[in-house]
């Protein structure tokens, strides 16, 4: 019924719907097609859409480097993040779900507001006392650093979760005697897969694509994620060899798309119930 | 909930520790010795920090690269949300008509939310190069310019490069945003003003417009606030050049702290970032009241 019910409009609007698609997925085409390439196809004029002779050389050249320790060391941190960030940002929202108090409206409001607190200027405090504590370069400060970026959306994402769960059964596990810490965690988080599948997401992706914090307290390769770890080695060692940097690129995208498509649909779900609502 | 108020005390209390702990530590005091390190010399490379009232800001506020630098944030932010608003809420109601085999298409434009900054940022430097870039490579051949675009070496493209990248990694968001807010109105409304009829474009101006507009102004805010963290794509493509033209603020604090070391001066621009941030909410507060009224 709603869509536009003459030929002539639903052809133009499958066209415009079909431009736009290949312009957003152009830089992505390009840089694909730019990996597959040798060396010598890259400046070739004109340019080809599709390589004359695909190659896998980019991506081992690529890959010899301390590409796989960057590749691993952004998944622990990412890993680390989501363990952390979930576990606290679950039980607070929980918490402000089920048992507000005087001043939980306002706890969520400035976790809602923490988002727009200059990052730099945490950084320095932050800095300074990881390197009392010791900390600096080690993957605790990333995992506390990008746990402090994704807790305030986390909790706001599975507060409008639990909300929209039946207290009945909850109530039901209290009349059998059950304790609050048992029906959290037998009943409630059991329950509450695909908010904390869509949480988890979040902060995984966010991790994984967080810079400033990997640039700032790691100093050896080591230690460094995949974006500090990119622009610091890579972009200085392959400065114009595209067919390696494009490979870079691609290899740095392909896991966080896969997680993507995979949950995709969970993720979308969680975050319009939390934007929306917000 | 059939808990008694000591035992409620103590489980709310547990609930909240991680959380309050790590905002106490992580972010109430960074932000308050923050607040108190603009007003200090503080630097890692100073063995002793002392207190010089409000020099920072003094230096700041009369040095013409802050308030550049204030002014690019502003542009390269504002238009981008604002283009990346339209062309997402755009694609959303073609989307939202009921054509066929739309969601392959709502699939494919979500992937690019995912491809990381660093990813897009080469991707973005291959994309302008002077020389064999395609988009240069493009503008030659159908005409449009004849000598190719030096992009990041000319202040204005060096933003609009900025611009695009922005808008090409925040328009998935926005489309699937104001989908779900386009799918949240009630059928009958839109009905009841095509039987008086209101043709598509009267009922989008006079029923879906006014409809989603609070929760997309919302999340265009939000979007921005988020964008002023930013720094991948300035940081890594022009190290904020030319001439400042693509330091934003974010970017201007960083590299006052972590290259030149001046804990205190940065602190000053986070903490007058800080009043600004204060000051917009004030103003947003004060006219959604005036709204509601």
């Amino acid at each position: 019924m709603r869509y536009p019910r003459n030929v002539a409009g639903r052809i133009l609007l499958y066209v415009a719907i079909l431009f736009s698609l290949i312009a957003m997925l152009f830089p992505i085409g390009w840089m694909l097609s730019t990996a597959f390439k040798p060396a010598s196809e890259v400046f070739a004029f004109p340019p080809t859409w599709i390589p004359a002779n695909p190659t896998f050389e980019a991506f081992r050249g690529a890959i010899t480097g301390p590409l796989a320790r960057f590749f691993l060391n952004s998944f622990i941190v990412a890993a680390g993040t989501t363990l952390l960030a979930t576990f606290s940002g679950a039980l607070a929202a929980y918490a402000l779900s089920r048992f507000p108090f005087r001043g939980s409206q306002s706890l969520l409001l400035f976790f809602l507001a923490s988002l727009a607190f200059p990052l730099p200027l945490l950084m320095i405090s932050m800095y300074m006392m990881f390197a009392q504590l010791r900390l600096l370069n080690s993957f605790w400060a990333l995992i506390i650093g990008h746990t402090v970026i994704t807790l305030p959306i986390v909790v706001w994402l599975l507060k409008s979760f639990f909300d929209t769960l039946p207290r009945e059964v909850e109530e039901a596990a209290y009349i059998d005697g059950a304790g609050p810490f048992h029906t959290l965690i037998r009943i409630v988080f059991p329950m509450s897969r695909p908010g904390l599948a869509a949480s988890s997401i979040f902060i995984f992706v966010t991790s994984w694509n967080e810079f400033m914090f990997g640039l700032t307290f790691t100093s050896s390769n080591e230690l460094r994620p995949l974006p500090a770890g990119i622009s610091l080695v890579f972009l200085q060692e392959f400065q114009y060899r595209w067919p390696e940097m494009m490979a870079v690129a691609t290899i740095a995208t392909i896991p966080i798309l896969a997680l993507f498509l995979f949950f995709q649909r969970q993720f979308i779900q969680g975050l319009t119930v939390g934007a929306v609502k917000g | 909930m059939i808990l008694n108020k000591r035992a409620r005390f103590v489980f709310v209390s547990f609930l909240l520790l991680p959380s309050v702990l790590l905002v106490a530590v992580f972010i109430i005091y960074p932000l308050a010795n923050g607040v108190r390190l603009s007003f200090t010399n503080a630097s890692p490379l100073r063995p002793l920090t002392r207190y010089i009232g409000l020099e920072n800001y003094i230096k700041l506020l009369s040095d013409s690269t802050f308030w550049e630098v204030l002014y690019n944030s502003v542009l390269i932010i504002g238009v981008s949300t604002a283009l990346s608003l339209v062309v997402g809420f755009l694609l959303a109601l073609a989307l939202n008509t009921g054509l066929r085999g739309t969601w392959v298409f709502r699939t494919a434009i979500f992937q690019v939310w995912v491809v990381p900054w660093i990813a897009a940022t080469i991707l973005w430097g291959w994309l302008f190069n002077s020389e064999y870039g395609i988009i240069n490579y493009t503008l030659q051949q159908t005409g449009l310019t004849a000598e190719p675009l030096s992009w990041l070496a000319r202040p204005a493209l060096a933003q609009l490069v900025m611009i695009l990248g922005f808008v090409w990694r925040t328009i998935p968001f926005m489309m699937v945003v104001s989908l779900a807010a386009l799918q949240g109105i009630p059928q009958e409304l839109l009905e009841a003003a095509a039987i008086d009829g209101a043709s598509y474009l009267k009922r989008l101006r006079f029923v879906t417009i006014p409809l989603v507009r609070n929760v997309l102004l919302t999340v265009g805010l939000l979007q921005a606030v988020r964008m002023f963290q930013e720094i991948t794509m300035p940081w890594v493509l022009t190290q904020g050049g030319p001439v400042n033209a693509t330091t934003t603020l974010s970017l201007h604090a960083y590299k006052l702290a972590f290259q030149r070391w001046e804990f205190g001066l940065s602190s000053a621009v986070g903490t007058l970032w800080l009043v600004f941030l204060l000051v917009f909410a004030v103003i947003y507060m004060k006219l959604l009241v005036r709204e509601r009224e």
